[in-house]
């Protein structure tokens, strides 16, 4: 008897699935409905009485607490009130709302990214020793303000004066002046022009959510700097250097990227991919900062005592691994204003694409961590804190400018593989070239920075839609991997502009400074520590310094070599 | 001497004048525009003279002379990796050639940034000493 009910039970089942295949067969193969003759056009009369059914001010004043009644037809702004409301209303407002929701995000973006300056202050200063943290951390607090000046001053104008036509925030009309250079029958746009102090025809709500969005990337790009030259880098210097570099140097590669320049052409002029795409500033912003930083790190020298005589080098280990931590974490959190909210819009153009760019946000972070982790703790023993912590920032600079290109998996390789790449660079720029770096920011953001403009043209895998074509090329980003080597030419010589013209323009910049200024701060100033000196108060006044030997660690071992 | 008022004075003539260049060459068709970009100009080189009087009381770095030519030539040599990338570009049509092209001008700039100039720097270099 179990049996032959087994067997009823097993026919049963057998015969539901049946039937259900049979529908959703039924469903799928069933010929295509005769389509339905199109609605016609609302017309007014049906518009009012949609109005007439909404809730009324005597349903609202009763209170709503599901939220079913609020937001409705009556909430349209009509434009004339004899009329009432009008498919044009209606339609004004779809184009108002999606502005709005783009204008929302980029804003909420560009606020968290701005946030990011506690963070880097807070990682710089925790790798720096106790005797420099006023210093340190007043360099991060300072270059908001010197970069924010010089940025609304005239950096804004060289490098988005020209950058109209952007969909997402209204057109950005305002922004329509480029000067161009003719060179080989082709042109090419050179800097802007309008946007000085956001006055006249510039003083426009569009204008002004780009004009914060762009100047907080701006500023990361400044404060880049401070961690490679801190400890013995004057303050009046790095003051003006980041006034100069705020005005001159980063938006003028600004524009060539984003700003409608020459090298977002090159994929107009000379068929090379869809020009040079950086979604969010592996180059523009990291790869600029990292490389004047090189530029800068070379002029200021090493610090006392990081050198020995044979030319090996010693560890100078920071004050507060915590705050590099907590520092990262809150860099961590930025990183999701400064890559999703490249987009520049939620809505529209392919925008939706802003969970993935999280995501990958995240994976390249999540790999990069790996990477160094694993690198240190298998060549060197330990999970070395400070390496990890770099690791992260590491996949997070390396994923900024693919980010909007590339798939999950392309995601988690650039940033394992920027991990590793932060270690052997660190090592590199210790040992080879024997330039100080404290906080390891030329490796961070200039070599991971390269390594990021470099994955587009590799990982780019052409299934992202922003509007159906990028820099004015139609079609999707493709990268080598995908089928399209020129996309990896273009990226190169993005890479060979980063390097020969905004590092040898940073390296001049501050030779001329050095000359006039002086960069570093005088031996005994570097002796007693900068806060005093050049701060006139102690980061952390109640603490007792112990003597220098005692706190520096004289191991080869735990350099990173 | 390390920051002192001078400092700051410099930095703020420096400041002043950057912002009225600037209101200068934001109205440059006007004569206005002219006058100010000018008087934002003088009052820029005021400032950079304030730094070089500065420089000499604020205590000698522990930093060594470095040769200028060297790292002349290791700018130079960055700066013309980046010029054989561009006139590759219009130089040579296909994919591959401009490929070469751009591998060839990164590894001319990379030779200045990272072979030259480091040399440069650590000539006399102050842990040698």
């Amino acid at each position: 008897m179990n049996l032959i009910r087994r067997f009823c039970l097993l026919l049963s089942v057998l015969g539901l699935g049946l039937m259900i295949s049979a529908v959703a067969y039924g469903q799928a193969a069933a010929p295509a409905a005769p389509a339905a003759a199109a609605a016609p056009p609302p017309s007014a009369a049906e518009l009012k009485d949609a109005a007439a059914k909404a809730p009324s001010t005597a349903d609202l004043a009763k209170g709503d607490p599901g939220g079913s009644l609020t937001g409705t037809i009556n909430d349209v702004p009509v434009s004339d009130s004899k009329t009432g409301l009008t498919l044009g209303d209606t339609a004004n407002q779809v184009g108002q709302n999606k502005i709005a929701i783009n204008f929302t995000w980029t804003l909420i973006a560009g606020f968290l990214v701005m946030f990011m300056q506690a963070g880097f202050a807070m990682v710089e200063a925790g790798l720096c020793r106790v005797k420099n943290a006023n210093h340190t951390y007043m360099m991060n607090f300072f270059v908001y303000g010197c970069g924010l000046l010089a940025y609304w001053l005239i950096g804004f104008a060289i490098q988005m004066g020209g950058a109209a036509g952007n969909g997402n925030l209204g057109g950005l009309q305002a922004l329509n002046t480029e000067h161009p250079l003719s060179l080989f029958g082709k042109t090419w746009g050179i800097f802007g022009q309008n946007g000085m102090f956001l006055s006249g025809h510039t003083y426009d709500v569009g204008v002004m959510v780009i004009f914060l969005f762009e100047m907080v990337f701006m500023d990361t790009a400044l404060t880049i700097v401070t961690g490679a030259c801190a400890e013995r880098w004057k303050f009046l210097a790095f003051a003006v250097s980041s006034v100069l570099m705020g005005a001159f140097t980063y938006p003028l590669f600004g524009n060539w990227a984003w700003g409608a320049g020459w090298l977002s052409q090159l994929g107009t002029n000379l068929g090379l991919g869809k020009g040079y795409c950086d979604f969010a500033g592996s180059g523009v912003v990291h790869a600029v900062g990292g490389l004047t930083a090189l530029a800068v790190a070379l002029i200021v020298g090493p610090r006392i005592g990081k050198f020995n005589r044979d030319g090996s080098s010693n560890a100078i280990i920071g004050h507060d691994i915590s705050a590099v931590l907590i520092g990262c974490f809150i860099l961590a959190f930025g990183w999701f204003g400064f890559n999703p909210g490249s987009t520049l819009g939620a809505s529209a153009n392919g925008n939706l694409r802003i969970g993935s760019i999280a995501v990958n946000t995240m994976l390249a972070g999540c790999t990069g961590t790996f990477g160094a982790l694993l690198y240190m703790w298998g060549l060197k023993g330990k999970p070395d804190t400070s390496m990890s912590a770099n690791g992260l920032l590491a996949g997070l600079v390396a994923i900024t400018a693919p980010s909007g290109f590339v798939s999950a998996i392309g995601s988690a390789i650039i940033g394992l593989v920027a991990g590793v790449l932060v270690c052997l660079s660190c090592a590199f720029v210790e040992n080879k070239l024997k330039v100080d770096d404290p906080v390891g920011a030329i490796s961070v953001h200039g070599t991971n920075g390269l390594w990021g403009v470099l994955a587009v043209g590799l990982f780019a895998d052409g299934t992202s839609n922003y509007g159906g074509g990028w820099n004015g090329v139609t079609g999707s980003v493709t990268g080598l991997f995908y089928g399209d080597a020129s996309q990896l030419v273009a990226q190169l010589v993005g890479i060979s502009t980063l390097l020969g013209f905004v590092f040898t323009f940073s390296f001049v910049l501050n030779w001329v400074l050095e000359i006039f200024i002086g960069q570093r701060v005088s031996a005994e100033t570097e002796m007693a520590g900068l806060d005093i000196p050049e701060m006139g108060q102690l980061g952390y006044p109640e603490f007792v310094l112990r003597p220098e030997a005692e706190t520096m660690i004289d191991s080869h071992a735990m350099a990173v070599a | 001497m390390a920051a002192n008022t001078g400092q700051g004075r410099s930095f703020t003539t420096f400041l002043v004048g950057l912002v009225v260049a600037c209101a200068g060459i934001a109205y440059l068709s006007t004569g206005l525009g002219k006058l100010l970009f000018g008087i934002g100009l003088l009052i820029f080189v005021v400032s950079l003279f304030g730094f070089l009087t500065l420089k000499p009381l604020e205590g000698k770095p522990a930093a060594g002379p470095t040769p200028a030519m060297m790292k002349a030539v290791g700018a130079f040599l960055a700066a013309l990796g980046w010029v054989i990338t561009l006139f590759g570009m219009h130089v040579v049509e296909g994919t591959s050639g401009r490929l070469v092209l751009a591998l060839v001008g990164i590894g001319v700039s990379l030779f200045g940034m990272i072979y030259v100039l480091p040399t440069a720097f650590n000539k006399n270099a102050i842990w040698k000493a």
